[in-house]
């Protein structure tokens, strides 16, 4: 789709309205925001879940293409809450018919860009899971989207907010960990080789050319959905474009938003085997291992991940080490952060996490954040731009990975400089009738 | 099991057929009548009794069993014996002094039958089964139905096996799933057969299958839809008699003699996981799942279940609930996550109590006591009661993830490992 000047016009309109009208009633929450969900799976109900929690919530629709997802989830708003939202298995129909205030974007990240895109252009506010795009022009076409519909982002990037990665990166910027001259991001778990599943018929229950929507059509394997599709690229982007977008997001959080002149990955799947796609079964083909390096003027960030081998001699699976002039700084997930001097004389310190369970995270922080985003008409912790740059990132490791070469990188123009080969994958040819968002 | 106790035609009272093998007096009154049988079961003395199949005599995993004691010498349990049966989360069923389960080893499934008293094996029976270990340990999950000198076993695959009880013999194989021309559930089938009268009730398909318990004759099957995983129940004095069975995507009560759906009560749970099975009582049904579906309590109301109150508070993605004396008492919440021990009021399913620390792995109920196997191979032993969980023994018992409920029968307390040991710990007095 084309994201055209007269939906940005139109946009901005609503937007200026809805501005005014929550400067009026800035001080009341007794606002509900008419919110639909689109896609209702495990996280998307989480987060809509935190939304009713928060109390400004007015649930109108449900989108799936799943029609038992989109089914318990009814019956739980139902519960939670009393409204009865109106089901659809087809974004477009639901923005045309529903008149939405806020859109949360919870599918798949093929997705991402389709769902947002039609958010904005029926005028709505969004919440967007991470990564804002399979490939990194569709991040940048809801980037200008938005913008220029004014409308507010906020990404799912719960670690923005959450409070020991606000009192940590306050210690860092302090200069707690001296000047930092490496960044290493990692998740580690354990795993083995894979074989073959047999693949089937798409359970009578989901809409799986939907579900491929512009993503090539492939056999259904039940691996894929519910819950697989992270491990299958042409539908994600495997562990860095999962987890390395949150602790990318906390590298570029601490540079202040810099950018990486070149970056580097290599990579693959010397556990799992070799990707298997037939007509009879398959296995997924997101890396089981992967290194990424990112070079920045002052200092370089690594990325690596590996789903074998387990936490072996290190004290943390999952996180983000700073290595600095006075020590190593941690910072984790459910350990908190940690901070070890150099100096094994000088004391240990330490701040525990404060997350929500069972999942752990921060989404009732980042959820009254976005609320006081669209009251106020600031930008929210995790805006949209926020979310593309650590987005972009993840993508580039990917795009160097397929690649088997480094690419420069120019982050301001957001452009690969001098090779045609690695700037032709910073978009994806779309199945039709989908066609890939362009900005006009 | 003694096959003339049944009638021909499945009357109400089959479903009271309370077997024992000592007690030949108490059969005849089972056979006879319902109200007595009833009756019987609600006085009936602790006296030891086989556990002959998934959930036990009376299909509630619960055992009337009293005389048995958790005052172990030195604090700790007794384990007399253990073994090692492979792979697998198949629970153990026992009669005449045998105990049975089923493991995988070498790309094998192997049905283990070892003598009680010091855990030899007496016979083994071996088929050829994949581990498929698909977000799990794999081997088989269902466990082997007893009924007197057969032994029925139902593989993850769709293979089913009468072997004979005494030797191990195979008797007859029937490809049951290919037969009836029904799809595996993603995980493939778990749940044991159950016998009424000459049929072996099957979850498989939309709404189960029944077969001819003496050739494997397939006699009715449902739709070709994913089944669930949950054991099949019967409703006690329904007319026509009715068995509730686990389907993929809601409980279906049918008809057992011809196979029709009775009612279909919709329930959809994330990966069609529904395993826990039905419980059935005084006109009532309660259905949870896991996967944070939660649990209702519905009213049968001409023969149909309309809802009395429903909750997230009890999500039984494994393990079914124990009701008794007006309690649930179960397991709450996705195992992986570490799950909830809970008492719910089974009136209007208030959460009576609820510990949250305990990493529970199976849940047992004999003689007013609760029998709790953590996920660690402690086993833990507290009364049953609303009062609280208050353990009055607990002690090592297995290594490793236990993630099926421990079984007491003749005063013997049977636990297994997903790794595949078996410890029996001696409770007689």
């Amino acid at each position: 789709m084309t994201v055209q000047r007269r939906t940005f016009l139109a946009g901005t309109a609503a937007a200026t309205a809805l501005v005014s009208a929550g400067k009026i009633h800035a001080a009341s929450k007794d606002k509900k925001y008419r919110t639909a969900l689109i896609g209702t799976g495990w996280w998307g109900m989480n987060i809509l879940r935190e939304a009713l929690a928060a109390g400004q919530t007015k649930v109108v629709a449900l989108c799936d293409v799943d029609s038992d997802k989109l089914e318990i989830a009814g019956e739980e708003v139902l519960d939670l809450c009393g409204d009865q939202p109106h089901a659809y298995s087809d974004y477009r129909e639901l923005f045309e018919k529903e008149q939405v205030e806020i859109a949360i974007i919870a599918t798949p990240d093929h997705w991402h860009a389709l769902n947002a895109l039609a958010a904005i252009e029926s005028g709505a506010h969004l919440f967007i899971e991470k990564p804002t795009g399979h490939t990194i022009g569709e991040s940048q076409a809801i980037v200008a989207a938005s913008r220029a519909a004014n409308r507010v982002v906020q990404v799912g990037l719960h670690r923005r907010i959450g409070p020991h990665h606000v009192s940590g990166m306050k210690f860092l910027k302090e200069g707690g960990a001296g000047d930092i001259g490496l960044v290493k991001m990692f998740v580690h778990s354990s795993g083995g080789t894979e074989k073959p599943t047999r693949n089937s018929e798409p359970p009578e229950n989901l809409d799986w050319d939907m579900y491929c929507g512009p993503a090539p059509l492939r056999p259904y394997n039940r691996r894929i959905h519910p819950g697989g599709f992270r491990n299958y690229l042409d539908f994600a982007n495997g562990t860095l474009g999962d987890w390395g977008v949150h602790w990318l997001d906390q590298m570029l959080w601490w540079s202040d938003q810099q950018s990486p002149h070149s970056v580097y990955s290599t990579g693959g799947r010397p556990v799992r085997g070799k990707a298997v796609l037939n007509d009879n079964e398959q296995t997924t083909d997101a890396p089981d291992s992967q290194i990424a390096t990112y070079h920045f003027d002052d200092f370089n960030a690594v990325w690596e991940h590996r789903r074998f081998g387990g936490k072996g001699p290190e004290r943390s699976t999952v996180g983000c080490n700073f290595y600095g002039s006075k020590g190593t700084f941690h910072m984790g997930w459910r350990d908190g952060w940690t901070f070890y001097p150099d100096d094994d004389k000088k004391p240990v310190v330490h701040q525990d996490a404060q997350l929500q369970e069972p999942d752990g995270h921060n989404m009732k922080e980042l959820w009254a954040d976005f609320l006081q985003s669209i009251e106020s008409g600031r930008r929210p912790v995790a805006d949209i731009q926020i979310g593309h740059q650590a987005t972009t990132l993840s993508l580039l490791g990917m795009l160097s990975l397929k690649l088997g070469r480094s690419v420069r990188w120019d982050g301001d123009a957001e452009q690969i400089i001098d090779d045609p080969q690695a700037t032709a994958l910073l978009k994806r040819d779309y199945r039709a009738p989908w066609t890939y968002p362009t900005v006009s | 099991m003694n096959t003339t106790m049944h009638p021909i035609n499945p009357l109400p009272s089959t479903f009271f057929t309370h077997r024992n093998g000592r007690r030949d007096l108490f059969r005849l009154t089972c056979q006879f009548s319902l109200a007595i049988g009833l009756l019987a079961a609600l006085v009936a003395p602790a006296t030891a009794e086989d556990w002959y199949r998934w959930r036990g005599p009376r299909l509630d995993g619960i055992s009337t069993e009293t005389d048995w004691t958790a005052d172990w010498a030195d604090g700790n349990p007794d384990v007399a014996w253990t073994c090692s049966v492979g792979t697998g989360f198949s629970s153990i069923v026992v009669q005449d002094n045998h105990a049975f389960t089923i493991g995988h080893r070498d790309e094998h499934d192997t049905v283990y039958c070892t003598d009680v008293t010091d855990g030899d094996v007496v016979w083994k029976f071996s088929y050829p089964a994949a581990l498929d270990d698909r977000d799990f340990e794999g081997g088989p999950t269902s466990t082997p139905t007893i009924d007197g000198d057969h032994v029925y076993v139902f593989s993850r695959a769709g293979n089913l096996y009468c072997l004979q009880t005494s030797t191990g013999d195979k008797l007859w194989q029937v490809q049951i799933a290919d037969a009836a021309e029904v799809r595996l559930p993603g995980w493939g089938f778990s749940a044991a057969p159950l016998v009424v009268s000459d049929q072996l009730l099957l979850n498989m398909g939309e709404a189960g299958a029944a077969v001819n318990k003496h050739n494997g004759e397939l006699i009715w099957s449902s739709r070709d839809r994913e089944c669930g995983y949950g054991g099949t129940v019967l409703i006690p004095g329904s007319d026509p008699p009715t068995a509730i069975f686990a389907s993929g995507r809601a409980y279906v009560g049918v008809d057992l003699s011809s196979g029709e759906a009775l009612w279909s009560e919709r329930w959809l749970t994330s990966f069609n996981c529904n395993a826990a099975d039905a419980i059935v009582h005084d006109g009532e049904i309660f259905l949870s799942s896991g996967y944070n579906r939660g649990a209702a309590k519905f009213k049968l109301v001409d023969r149909e279940p309309e809802l009395v109150w429903k909750s997230k508070e009890m999500k039984n993605q494994l393990h079914t609930c124990l009701l008794y004396n007006d309690h649930l008492y179960g397991i709450d919440g996705d195992m992986e996550e570490g799950a909830r021990v809970k008492c719910l009021k089974w009136a209007n399913g208030e959460v009576v109590w609820s510990v949250d620390d305990l990493r529970p792995g199976g849940l047992a109920l004999a003689g007013g006591r609760l029998l709790l196997l953590t996920e660690a191979g402690e086993l833990m032993v507290a009364p049953a009661s609303p009062e609280g969980w208050n353990p009055i023994a607990s002690g090592k018992v297995l290594d490793g993830k236990c993630w099926t409920a421990p079984v007491l029968s003749n005063g013997r307390v049977y636990c297994r490992s997903i790794d595949g040991d078996v410890a029996c710990v001696d409770c007689r007095k």
